[in-house]
């Protein structure tokens, strides 16, 4: 119950917050130079009449600050507007993409973490090892490269020359499946994304666990639990791993923001269609709308991911308290 | 006496090539049982487009799909030459001023409803004047739009338009594809969920389209060219990332890369390639330059001496040798080449570099050297386009080497359109241009007095001749092609001499397709064709 209330009382204080977000993201997009129309209507020399009823249309000769109250009072109602460009409800075209960034940020998120912290135990039990110096490398080097030239050179080795994968997309096109089919399609169509995309994150876990692995081994406790005669297993994961999960978790909640927000760059490289490529395209085309849009979902989605970060500090410690 | 027999000569003339192609056309069936069947066709599409209807924009990713949903009352030939479509023939009254169109009468809506002149009418009338963004262009030259009956439409023009029929046929560019009154009568023309789930009479039907991944079109088996399409399915794929979609055309994941997205730098090595072919052909129609844009407001960019010196000192050839990989044509003129009737080099007198007439001329200009500089000037362009940041640098090489410093700019689409098109913030700015279907469309808003507005892709140099204005103003009532040839050599002339930009290439008309097809391209608009005649090998 006292958790329950918790929760409550975080979200309630995070709602004031993305009100602010909201105008901050509001004065800076409308504050960028570029009009929605002019891209809307392609390279061609538009009649005026045309790009005044569109203006009209869109509520854009209005002062902003006006523009601003309207759309407070709007997602206040939960309704987050029309796209300029697609011309369809803001949420609807955020849900036809969010399955896909959740899919792909889901799997880098859990195939990473998994494997990062496997290797940062293994790595922090055996330091300055042959491996752990193969794997500190590994984890600098992915922590270095830019996503963006990771996936090229994923897609020229295993896409082009390997043909082990598909380049692009999420489905195949020439020959579609259905059912169970289209599940492997989709899976096989991930990995090359879902690979680059947690590279960077595997290495931040694996540096962050490896650390503080380390730290735990040689505490006290950890040499006591061994004298009792406690297998090196059951002193590793289940004394020292625990202690060392709290900072990771952590890590995990705010990568969930970063990952959400980050995905452009490899929903691009990959053209998966996920709300990176919305957000990449909305800005493009100064669609104000479905950027607002977005701006208040990841907003909010990171909000309500740090709630459930600190929710599970106690599942972890149980001398974390809440009241 | 002279003059109404020339015009019913000209009448005679267009009907009997109407014949012509009519007949030519009838034709067509026969040939098109000899094609292969089935098939998909994936197109890369760079972009993904808000709508796939054609009325209410000229977003090249929303037309390269509409045009497979829809068609227009004519088309045109690889010569510009008006082709029959929804209209199977048309007559052109002896003052150039009514046409009478005469429709197929077997064409129907994919709903399964009969096209008729009434949705002509009803789309030109309706959602072309009313919506589209280059109505204004040509929209006030039209008396009116009527169906007699179901099957003859009437358009009256206020005066006589030569390049009228031409544009028609650019239905993609100009928005004049026939669409169903009885979806959009009494609707919003720009909600209406019609123009995401579209319903046309074209050679494809809309099956679906997944949001970020593609849209899926298949085979319409009640298409009126009967016979036509070959394939089952086309599919565009929208891919962002141009390494992306290289390796997918190499793959055999996509077929159709188009020319304005096709990497100049690979084209050697494509080229060579069993899986792909390059298509010469399909700009024809839009027949696009390469400009460098001069602020003739700016400070020494006011005086033609001036421009003309930088003409002399940017070496068009090497920006084609080191910009397009040696691809492409470098552009004499400020019309394409391939507006073959009105197009003329021989006023080019910039084709090849010269330092020292440059700085003959800018020295004469009252700018002469001052530490071995003269001035700076800034150079901007949109930074989505590699071709152009290639061109910048050998621009910015080309002008130091006469004493100009150059300071380069380069912003995101909106941002560039904002500075340079409403702003007037800029001094030189690299965009390219369509100069086609027809001059009178794609070079007069650049150029005339009446364009210096502050409007995206006008007359942002602020560049007045008053003699430009006035053969703008009258060679598109000459209906004569040979008669307004003469106006439009002199137009050049006088563009190229006094500079408001310097044409620096001719896009390269390359498409790359998969080897496993053909007829990739067959028509002018090329990339933003109907793919009713692509089929496999």
């Amino acid at each position: 119950m006292p958790l329950l209330i918790y929760a409550a009382k975080r979200i309630a204080q995070a709602l004031p917050l993305i009100l602010v977000i909201i105008a901050i993201n509001f004065t800076l997009i409308h504050a960028a130079p570029g009009d929605p129309v002019d891209v809307l209507l392609g390279q061609s020399e538009a009649d005026p009449q045309v790009i005044a009823q569109l203006r009209t249309e869109f509520g854009l000769d209005e002062p902003v600050p006006v523009q601003l109250v309207r759309y407070y009072a709007k997602v206040l109602t939960l309704d987050l507007g029309s796209s300029f460009r697609y011309r369809e409800p803001v949420f609807d075209l955020i849900m036809s993409r969010l399955p896909a960034t959740l899919l792909l940020m889901g799997a880098a998120l859990f195939v990473s973490t998994v494997v990062a912290v496997a290797l940062g135990v293994i790595a922090a039990r055996r330091p300055y090892s042959a491996l752990d110096n193969s794997t500190t490398l590994f984890a600098l080097a992915g922590y270095s490269m830019p996503v963006f030239w990771l996936g090229q050179l994923f897609l020229i080795a295993f896409a082009l020359k390997l043909d082990w994968f598909p380049a692009q997309g999420m489905v195949s096109i020439r020959a579609p499946t259905e059912g169970f089919g289209r599940v492997l399609d989709i899976a096989h169509h991930l990995v090359l994304p879902a690979a680059t995309y947690s590279l960077y994150h595997l290495a931040l876990m694996f540096r962050l666990t490896r650390a503080k692995m380390q730290d735990v081994l040689a505490q006290d406790y950890i040499q006591t639990a061994r004298a009792k005669g406690l297998t090196e297993a059951q002193t590793v994961l289940g004394h020292a791993l625990p202690n060392a999960l709290l900072p990771i978790v952590t890590v995990l909640g705010l990568n969930f923001g970063f990952m959400l927000a980050g995905s452009v760059l490899t929903e691009t490289v990959f053209a998966w269609p996920g709300t990176g490529r919305l957000l990449y395209e909305a800005i493009l085309a100064r669609d104000y709308p479905v950027l607002m849009g977005l701006f208040v979902c990841l907003s909010t989605m990171v909000v309500m991911v740090n709630v459930a970060t600190d929710i599970a500090y106690a599942l972890i410690d149980p001398r974390v308290v809440y009241r | 006496m002279r003059l109404p027999c020339l015009r019913f000569m000209v009448s005679m003339r267009a009907m009997l090539v109407g014949a012509a192609l009519l007949t030519t056309a009838a034709l067509m069936p026969d040939a098109a049982l000899a094609q292969k069947r089935g098939g998909t066709f994936i197109v890369a599409s760079e972009g993904e487009p808000g709508v796939l209807t054609a009325h209410l924009s000229t977003d090249t990713s929303a037309v390269m799909i509409a045009s497979n949903v829809f068609n227009g009352l004519v088309s045109a030939d690889f010569k510009l030459q008006p082709t029959p479509e929804l209209a199977e023939r048309w007559e052109v009254s002896p003052d150039e001023r009514t046409y009478t169109f005469h429709m197929v009468k077997n064409a129907k809506w994919h709903d399964g409803k009969p096209v008729t002149a009434h949705d002509a009418a009803f789309t030109l009338n309706e959602l072309t004047a009313k919506n589209h963004p280059r109505a204004g262009a040509w929209w006030p030259n039209v008396e009116f739009v009527r169906a007699v009956d179901d099957h003859t439409l009437v358009i009256q023009l206020k005066a006589k338009y030569a390049p009228f029929l031409i544009l028609l046929a650019n239905s993609l560019g100009m928005g004049t594809l026939i669409m169903p009154k009885h979806l959009y009568e009494g609707r919003d023309a720009k909600s209406n969920p019609v123009n995401r789930a579209p319903i046309g009479s074209g050679p494809f039907k809309f099956s679906k389209w997944e949001r970020g991944s593609h849209v899926e079109l298949v085979r319409n088996p009640a298409y009126f060219r009967a016979g036509k399409p070959y394939l089952d399915r086309v599919v565009f794929r929208f891919v962002p990332d141009a390494a992306t979609r290289l390796i997918g055309i190499e793959k055999g994941e996509l077929d159709f890369l188009h020319a304005y997205i096709v990497p100049y730098n690979e084209v050697e090595r494509l080229k060579k390639s069993p899986k792909v072919q390059v298509v010469n052909r399909g700009l024809e129609m839009v027949a696009t330059n390469e400009f460098l844009f001069f602020n003739t407001r700016n400070g020494p960019l006011q005086d033609v001496r001036v421009r003309q010196a930088l003409a002399h000192a940017i070496d068009r050839n090497e920006i084609r040798a080191r910009a397009l990989f040696g691809l492409g044509k470098v552009a004499h003129s400020h019309l394409n080449s391939s507006l073959g009737w009105a197009f003329t080099d021989k006023f080019d007198v910039y084709k090849t570099r010269d330092v020292a007439k440059a700085n003959a001329l800018l020295d004469g200009a009252g700018f002469p050297r001052k530490d071995g500089r003269r001035f700076a000037l800034r150079l901007t362009w949109d930074s989505g386009k590699e071709v152009e940041q290639r061109s910048a640098e050998i621009i910015r090489s080309n002008l130091r080497e006469v004493g100009i410093e150059v300071t380069m700019q380069t912003y995101d689409r909106a941002t560039y359109i904002e500075k340079t098109y409403r702003q007037w913030d800029f001094d030189m700015a690299i965009q390219n241009s369509t100069t086609g279907p027809d001059p009178a469309i794609g070079v007069t808003r650049s150029y005339h007095t009446r364009q210096i507005l502050k409007l995206p892709f006008v007359n942002a140099m602020a560049y007045s001749n008053k003699e430009l204005d006035q053969l703008f103003d009258t060679e598109y009532s000459i209906i004569d092609p040979k008669k307004r040839a003469i106006a439009w050599h002199r137009a050049q002339e006088i563009l190229m001499r006094d500079l408001p930009g310097l044409p620096l290439f001719e896009f390269p008309v390359l498409n790359i397709a998969s080897a496993g097809f053909v007829n990739a391209v067959s028509g002018p608009m090329g990339y933003l064709e109907g793919r009713e005649n692509v089929s496999l090998k």
